[in-house]
């Protein structure tokens, strides 16, 4: 028995660290604000990484990676994601557009999308739900019909992380007279592409989190379809459950926890007794939360059904970082209500609550996570 | 034994109710969000259903139509202190302000304030600057204190009465906006089909409601009883508004949380009411102080005064 990432990983670790100290500033808390420098930082931190071989760390040497192992893996996102996520919105295309397309796509699909994102030159967003299908993604209604050789796509798509900024989507669409899960078909779309709108959606989150993207007959080549026509379930429930572990909030949380008390101690202040309790409490949690998505981390590596393992890690995680918000907020006082560089810890925490109010509905709700849980415990297909 | 209010304080929240759903409920809270300077619209509807009068010290009759009127305010939403307008001092209206400087809700809606600390001092403070302006305090304000705030030897029990007070109408400003959050809930799971029929069909989903209702209802008790505390025995009330307020702070965060969640991804977003609802109640739930430390607060208030308000406490002598 080990709990031991190993050396190589721990390297890793400061030698990330050490880039994001020179790289990043102080006040940096991701890419979706309203300041355009801040998305310049995250493209400039990406392209820095990939001359590094750091951005596609664990990705197969085959495919610009540097064949790392998923230790290797969750120390990047534990870092990134602890440090507001300085590959701003491209964290996507590493984390699960590139290994779904590695498994579904031509090698056509391979040459074209691959490199761009190992480079760290291009953003991706999740075209998946939409207004009448959110934790019923099968009711999904977008529809591409057949034409000439390509397609045309038609619907709506809601919640479209980043679509505003993103160069390409995977798009779940339907295909044919299937309902529910047969006929969703996965797409490769151009942004660009004509017949496309996006409209941001104003929220609690701040800028860029959530858009609306409509799609208006938009015209797409037979070579956009990722996988099987008929097959997008599969890739669905792969990218979910890549997406579910991908995040490592947990690192975020813990992160907060320690910089807060330190910053306590440099003013000469301790946490007062009934804070300090709950603060341990938080911190233990915390490491549940990690060692439950290391399981999950496992699994995968494993080649199990990732499903079950994935959800409980999400389900730990994303109360975590609920659990974690309010005590920093308790332990804030009124502070809590300032926001922006002045704030505390330069308005992460501010952050990390309205953040992390949104942590369980995002990539399916904490109530679909433990349908999920309860399937895999009952002995049922997914 | 009859804790229902009076008929007279229910219809008067009816009437302010309808009052504010003609300037558009929780609308006028994105507008204000906007634009603070139409909070005037707000201050001159308050000033037309008689806020001036309705100082809780007055009377119990009055001190129902306050609570109401807070109740009612907290469910829109409303971008006004209303607590803090009812209780006057010399005509400046009174805020809870934390231990460590002056920070009001509002703060910069009237030119000077009462505030009082928790350790019992108190000033005459007046807005620095403007509102903090975030998504989380868009209209909390720091003010300056017009002479050093008076020591606590010299507390003035007018003040402690004043606390009690606040603290008491501040949680009906709460109950409010939760039995609203509540109701926004259920309405959306009503209307919301997934997987073939409305959420509400699913049992998951009516448990939350259901919690989510309990916990208001059990609030609501909480605010009455400690309505009547301070009609019949104001000088041992204190316990019994502090288990008010501490029991509102723990509702509102399960209570935020589940109907907010509830509301899926819909539930963030700004035109959709629950996100407006959850952002400005934050400086009510953080001001003067956060659950923790209230309940910290309580502890000693027990320890000082007692229990026992409805069931004595100790042993048989
Ligand atoms: C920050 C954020 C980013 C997102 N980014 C993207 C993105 O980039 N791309 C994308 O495609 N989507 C994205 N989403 C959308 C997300 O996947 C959906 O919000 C989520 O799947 C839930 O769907 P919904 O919002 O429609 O809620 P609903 O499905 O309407 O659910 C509402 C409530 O009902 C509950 N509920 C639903 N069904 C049941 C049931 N059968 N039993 C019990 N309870 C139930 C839910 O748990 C929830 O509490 C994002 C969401 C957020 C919050």
């Amino acid at each position: 028995m080990d709990f031991d990432l190993g050396e190589e990983a721990a390297a890793l670790r400061a030698r990330l660290r050490t880039l994001i100290e020179a790289e990043i500033p102080g006040d940096f808390l991701g890419a979706f604000t309203d300041d355009p420098a801040d998305l310049e930082t995250t493209q400039r931190f990406c392209a820095l990484l990939a001359r590094e071989g750091l951005l596609t760390v664990a990705w197969p040497a085959e495919y610009g990676g540097a064949g790392g192992s998923v230790w290797d893996q969750t120390v990047v996102r534990e870092e990134m994601w602890a440090h507001h996520e300085p590959r701003g919105p491209q964290y996507m295309g590493l984390n699960w557009v590139g290994p779904a397309i590695m498994a579904f796509g031509t090698d056509e699909q391979k040459r074209r999308h691959l490199p761009p994102i190992a480079e760290g030159s291009v953003i991706w967003c999740q075209g998946f739900s939409e207004p009448d299908a959110g934790s019923d993604l099968a009711a999904l209604a977008t529809r591409a019909t057949p034409d000439g050789d390509g397609w045309r796509i038609r619907g709506q798509k809601i919640w479209t992380s980043y679509a505003g900024m993103a160069r390409w989507c995977v798009l779940a669409g339907r295909v044919g007279p299937g309902e529910r899960h047969e006929g969703i078909t996965m797409f490769l779309v151009p942004m660009d592409a004509p017949g496309i709108t996006v409209v941001p959606i104003d929220s609690m989150l701040g800028p860029h989190h959530l858009n609306e993207v409509f799609l208006d007959d938009v015209p797409v080549g037979p070579d956009a379809v990722l996988g099987e026509v008929g097959g997008g379930w599969a890739v669905i429930r792969r990218a979910l459950a890549h997406e579910r572990v991908g995040i490592a909030r947990y690192a975020r949380c813990e992160r907060l926890l320690s910089l807060l008390a330190d910053e306590l101690r440099d003013a000469g202040t301790q946490l007062p007794e009934h804070l300090g309790v709950q603060w341990a409490r938080a911190l233990t949690q915390v490491r549940v939360a990690r060692l439950l998505a290391y399981r999950a981390v496992l699994a995968q590596e494993a080649g199990g059904p990732p499903d079950a393992a994935a959800s409980a890690a999400r389900i730990a995680v994303t109360r975590c970082d609920q659990l974690v918000a309010e005590l920093l907020f308790q332990v804030l006082g009124d502070r809590s209500l300032e926001a922006g560089p002045g704030a505390a810890l330069a308005g992460a925490i501010e952050d990390h609550w309205r953040y992390a109010q949104a942590a369980t509905v995002a990539s399916g709700t904490l109530e679909v996570q433990q349908m999920i849980v309860a399937k895999d415990l009952l002995g049922r297909p997914g | 034994m009859n804790p229902v209010l009076p008929r007279d304080a229910v219809e008067f929240g009816e009437t302010a109710r309808m009052a504010f759903e003609s300037v558009g409920g929780i609308q006028a809270a994105r507008r204000a969000e906007a634009d603070p300077t139409s909070r005037a619209e707000v201050s001159g509807l308050l000033t037309s259903l008689g806020i001036d009068d309705l100082d809780p010290r007055a009377e119990a009759d009055t001190a129902a139509a306050a609570a109401v009127l807070c109740e009612e305010a907290g469910r829109v939403a409303l971008s006004y202190p209303v607590a803090g307008a009812v209780l006057r001092t010399g005509g400046l209206p009174t805020a809870l302000v934390p231990p460590h400087h002056l920070r009001v809700d509002h703060g910069d809606l009237f030119e000077a304030w009462h505030v009082c600390r928790p350790d019992g001092r108190a000033s005459t403070a007046r807005a620095t600057g403007p509102a903090l302006g975030t998504r989380l305090g868009p209209f909390v304000c720091d003010l300056d204190a017009d002479d050093d705030l008076r020591p606590v030897d010299h507390a003035d029990p007018a003040d402690a009465e004043l606390r009690n007070w606040w603290l008491t109408l501040s949680g009906w400003t709460i109950l409010g906006a939760l039995d609203r959050a509540v109701e926004l809930a259920t309405a959306h799971t009503r209307d919301r089909v997934q997987f073939g029929k409305p959420l509400t069909e699913f049992q998951t989903v009516r448990f939350q409601l259901a919690d989510a209702a309990i916990a208001v209802a059990g609030l609501r008790e909480l605010a009455l009883f400690a309505l009547w505390r301070l009609d019949v025995a104001p000088d041992r009330a204190r316990p019994d508004v502090l288990a008010l307020r501490s029991h509102a702070l723990d509702v509102a965060r399960f209570v935020l949380r589940a109907t907010q969640q509830l509301h899926g991804a819909s539930g963030l977003c700004d035109e959709v009411d629950i996100s407006i609802l959850v952002r400005h109640l934050q400086p009510a739930l953080r001001l003067p102080a956060g659950a923790e430390d209230t309940a910290i607060e309580l502890v000693a208030a027990i320890a000082a005064d007692g229990f026992d308000g409805l069931f004595p406490h100790g042993r048989v002598a």
